[in-house]
């Protein structure tokens, strides 16, 4: 009798979690009466201010209308594309998600995203900007609704440091010669004189506005049917790298990626490549270090102003073209990006001004706002740098990668800049060849 | 209970009649043993399918195909496997992988059992504050562990001061070739020697305080007790050891991506980093890839562990 | 003689001292950390003490409901997490040791296997069968999943492997049954193994980080790596609360290891010695 007591209670606590589970899976699936449409909206985690005005207008978009009610959740940056995937795979993904312009053709080729024309009035498709307009349309179709644009490098000086070392503050470095220059000269045994991507997962992004600058070109075809890395004026790209760290002049050892503005806040280096995100940073964290800072176009090898030296990256919201509630959904991106030009101006203000408007009705809005046209990086950075902002390249990360590598290795002295170069093209020409890449390209 | 256990046996022993009836009862209870034996097993058995075994056959039918969500998948073979298998960065990550964990492993090995021997050696409350001690880097996020020692690596940081100490020169431990693995090891044996130390001394506390009182009347110092003695008794454990050691640090990749972001130039490049990277894109090529990547690195570590059991040829752990 | 026990046993305790301040040194540094500004953490030169002490980011944290409810639902799940799968695993670790049945070796791969089985291999598939299940958003999905290991059963095993088998003969003798004999004899023997072993669940538990992210939206259950996840980004972590959160988070495992350690005595049989 005793014995098989024994037994049962074992039997029992094995399967007790099981039962468990099955319980509260029941209890937890309950609901779902009618009432009004739900949908989900995900977004990749970025700055706190982001999130911040996000859960306002999310908040505000529920209380407005009582047809659509918006379930809102971030998604940490590190793992959203297993999530994505995860949930694509399960059949659960999100009817809205936040999707940065150079995923965009990739995810139309799959089928992933639901066409907004027909879904949106006209009228917000009008209002993108031309240049943008391109970067959300493929064969003539608007895929994804733009939110903003941020270039991918803008130099960032230290105005003191640089009346200190006997330069000119008011005449920044054009080429890259003069940047190597500057860099050598403000570098001191405690600071070091620039800080730049150093690592092939960031130069792999960070460089195509410099890859442009150098060849007029990525390094692949405009139909992606040939690499173009072993093009000789790459030379200069990777010995103006190689030069910067050779030197000393960047940290050798990072303590953070290209996208984090925190040595320079610190006080670690006199100049800073990185993208338009970091005057956010700066203002939010480094409050002190906005009246010693100065920005300017980043330098062009030759010196010519309009040779693009940054990529326009910048996140859209997309809808997902399993979704059951389109047109729902599809108000909500009208609502939130395209609709009062109020609800984007407000965005902006709260970036510090660190991103920029896609929309010539948003321009307006913020020409009534005095702090926007009194920031001084605003000006600069809209008017040299943004017009002459290429598209990120809409080809698999594979490609860029093998550029952020090459690069890497003729700063690290790993290899010669010309093995470096051809090695980036024969893993290139393999990308080409195993991911049938051979005229899909969409003309970058 | 282990009280009642013993009574159980003192019981038993009296007449030998009645035990060998009782014998016999037990053998016929042998047949029932299978029962009880798949009653035990059958939560493992259970769970592990569902959650592990099911999903591990349904990711190989998928790693056949180049994957779409949105479309219909296209069966492909064995294509992908050919695509990850002459990819030279992804032998590249196995060599990086595999000498990270030479590195990690045996460090962890000897330090946990320099470090059991200690505090088997300390007695009182200095024990259960060294037992809690190692303990405690493993709780630490490696997050966290990569900003220390991202730290104790800068031109001006702590590691560079020691060398300084010694005469030598400052050396950039996260970018240079020679030095940047085992830079990342140095934080991997910190994270773990703390499970391995406990395993380490919980297998020493057992060992007979008889073979090491015999061994000092033969005269037999430290070191010698430790050949002969110790590390002969704790075989199985260090195999144990070895085996779930190398198993998880070949597959480490959150120390690489956040100190090094697997550079210089790949050589800190581990088989998770690679596979974790080749997923960024999320198109049905890189989650084919890295799907299939990820099985070959299963296949890999299993058939790596299996090799070491039959050199071990320790019956014993392999086979029930 | 004494003397010179003496003489070793104070030059021991010594040298452990050192250890241990040199293994707690980065622990008391990222302690020190959280009173530090949000970017001063990442200044250079090192710098072990904050300029000013700043209590913000403790009492910042100690007041964040979203904080300490996270400690607590990942604390209940991590304590149910660690009993189920010493249970599972010590039962099929004991059957393995113990017991002859037919097609052992075969059940003794599906059981081990899974130990090298990547994350990444299954981490889609996976998902799908929890969802298919509907196990999303409930504790559920976070405690089951993980409870059978390989690991923790391959290491049992040896443990039982070892155990002396005349007292189980005995006691088969006197009629008790295999169940009695697991849940009296072994079970009672396998507190050091349970609390080797245990602390590495509740640890794996506490410190996940992708899976409670992948099936967890529901901030009644979001787990205390999500939340520290939440002072990260790639545009400038918030090192200062990074630091302070982490090191709250790491007390409760601290504390449990040194109210369980003293079972670490004596009795991890796993090194084949009778």
């Amino acid at each position: 009798m005793r014995n098989r007591r024994a037994g049962l209670i074992a039997v029992a606590a094995a399967t007790f979690v099981t039962a468990l589970c099955v319980t509260a899976t029941s209890l937890g699936n309950a609901g779902s009466a009618k009432g009004p449409v739900t949908i989900t909206f995900w977004q990749q985690k970025f700055e706190d201010y982001q999130q911040a005005w996000f859960k306002k207008y999310v908040t505000a978009f529920n209380k407005s209308q009582n047809k659509v009610v918006v379930k809102y959740y971030v998604v940490p940056a590190d793992v959203w594309t297993q999530k994505l995937k995860a949930a694509q795979a399960a059949g659960n993904q999100p009817d809205v998600a936040t999707t940065s312009y150079g995923n965009i053709a990739a995810g139309v080729a799959d089928g992933e995203f639901t066409q907004l024309d027909g879904l949106m009035p006209k009228s917000d498709f009008t209002d993108i900007k031309p240049n943008v307009r391109g970067f959300v349309t493929i064969k003539g179709k608007h895929y994804a609704y733009p939110m903003l644009v941020e270039p991918s490098t803008v130099l960032y000086y230290r105005k003191d440091l640089v009346k200190a070392a006997g330069l000119d503050p008011s005449k920044p470095p054009t080429t890259w010669a003069q940047l190597i220059a500057w860099a050598k000269k403000l570098t001191t045994p405690k600071v070091k004189g620039m800080t730049i991507a150093s690592t092939a997962g960031d130069l792999g992004w960070s460089s195509w506005g410099l890859q442009y600058n150098a060849c007029g070109h990525l390094p692949v075809n405009p139909d992606w049917s040939k690499g173009w890395a072993s093009s000789p004026c790459y030379t200069k790209l990777l010995q103006f790298y190689k030069d910067l760290f050779q030197g000393g002049l960047i940290p050798q050892q990072p303590k953070v990626g290209y996208a984090d503005a925190t040595p320079y806040g610190n006080g670690e280096v006199a100049m800073m490549a990185c993208g338009s995100w970091a005057i956010g940073q700066l203002k939010q964290d480094f409050p002190k270090m906005i009246a010693k800072t100065a920005v300017a176009e980043f330098p062009s090898w030759d010196g010519n102003p309009k040779r693009t030296t940054a990529t326009l990256g910048g996140w859209t919201l997309t809808l997902d073209s399993k979704s059951k509630n389109k047109q729902a959904a599809a108000s909500f991106i009208h609502y939130l990006l395209a609709g009062d030009p109020k609800i984007m101006a407000s965005f902006f203000q709260a970036s510090g001004y660190s991103k920029y408007t896609v929309r010539a009705s948003v321009d307006k809005a913020l020409l009534s706002d005095p702090k926007a046209n009194k920031d001084p990086f605003m000006k600069i950075i809209s008017a040299k740098i943004v017009p002459y902002g290429r598209h990120e390249p809409g080809y698999p990360w594979d490609i860029a990668f093998a550029m952020g590598t090459a690069i890497e290795s003729a700063m690290k002295n790993n290899a010669s800049i010309d093995s470096a170069l051809k090695t980036a093209n024969d893993s290139i020409n393999r990308t080409i060849q195993t991911q049938g890449l051979a005229g899909t390209g969409n003309g970058n | 209970m282990a009280k009642e256990a013993t009574g159980l046996i003192e019981r038993a022993s009296p007449r030998m009649v009645a035990r060998r009836r009782a014998t016999a009862r037990a053998q016929r209870r042998l047949s029932d043993s299978t029962l009880t034996a798949y009653l035990m097993i059958a939560p493992m058995v259970g769970l592990l399918a569902v959650f592990v075994l099911w999903p591990l056959v349904y990711a190989v039918w998928l790693s056949g195909h180049r994957i779409s969500f949105y479309q219909p998948s296209v069966w492909v073979g064995t294509q992908f496997y050919h695509f990850v298998l002459t990819d030279p960065r992804f032998w590249h990550s196995l060599r990086i992988g595999i000498g990270y964990a030479a590195m990690v492993v045996p460090t962890q090995m000897v330090l946990a059992l320099l470090l059991a021997s200690l505090i088997k050696a300390v007695s009182g409350p200095m024990a259960a504050v060294l037992k809690t001690t190692v303990y405690v880097p493993a709780v630490i996020s490696s997050v966290v562990a990569s900003v220390v020692f991202v730290f104790i690596y800068q031109d001006a940081g702590l590691a560079n001061w020691v060398i300084g100490l010694l005469g030598m020169k400052p050396v950039a431990w996260l970018n240079d070739p020679s030095t940047a693995l085992p830079a990342i090891a140095a934080p991997g044996v910190w994270l773990g020697f703390g499970i391995a130390t406990l395993i380490l001394l919980a297998a020493m506390l057992d060992i007979p305080q008889s073979y090491y009182e015999s061994a000092a009347l033969d005269g037999a110092g430290w070191f010698r007790t430790m050949r002969y003695i110790t590390i002969p008794l704790l075989k199985n454990v260090f195999l144990f050891l070895f085996v779930t050691g190398f198993t998880l640090t070949v597959q480490e990749f959150q120390l690489p991506l956040i100190m090094t972001g697997g550079g210089p130039v790949d050589d800190t490049n581990t088989p998770n980093l690679f596979i974790f990277n080749s997923f960024r894109d999320g198109t049905p090529y890189a989650t084919s890839f890295s799907l299939a990547a990820s099985l070959l690195l299963f296949v890999v570590l299993g058939a790596i562990s299996l090799i070491v059991f039959k050199l071990v040829r320790s019956t014993k752990a392999v086979d029930g | 003689m004494t003397s010179r026990r003496f003489a070793v046993n104070a030059f021991s305790n010594a040298f452990a001292l050192l250890i241990c301040l040199t293994i707690l040194f980065p622990l008391a540094w990222m302690a020190m950390a959280g009173f530090k500004g949000r970017t001063e953490v990442l200044r250079t030169p090192f710098q072990f003490f904050p300029d000013t002490w700043n209590p913000h980011n403790y009492s910042a944290i100690l007041h964040d409901h979203q904080f300490m409810r996270a400690m607590t639902v990942t604390f209940i799940g991590a304590v149910l997490f660690t009993i189920g799968s010493l249970f599972v695993n010590s039962l099929a670790a004991y059957a393995f040791a113990r017991l002859d049945f037919p097609f052992k070796t075969f059940w003794w791969v599906v059981c081990i296997t899974p130990m090298f089985v990547p994350a990444m291999a299954i981490l889609l598939t996976s998902f799908q069968v929890v969802t298919k299940l509907h196990m999303l958003n409930t504790m559920t999905v976070l405690v089951l999943p993980g409870i059978a290991s390989s690991l923790q059963m391959f290491f049992l095993r040896q443990f039982y492997l070892n155990y002396p088998s005349s007292v189980e003969e005995a006691a088969l003798i006197d009629g008790a049954n295999r169940w009695q004999i697991f849940l009296r004899i072994y079970l009672p023997q396998s507190k050091a193994p349970f609390v080797v072993v245990g602390t590495g669940s509740f640890l794996a538990f506490w410190n996940s980080y992708v899976w409670p992210v992948l099936t967890i939206t529901n901030p009644d259950l979001t787990q205390i790596m999500q939340v520290l996840g939440n002072f990260r980004s790639d545009r400038g972590n918030d090192w200062g609360m990074l630091m302070a959160g982490s090191t709250i988070a790491a007390l409760p495992t601290i504390i449990l290891l040194l109210i369980f350690q003293r079972y670490i005595v004596k009795g991890v049989r796993i090194a084949g010695m009778k």
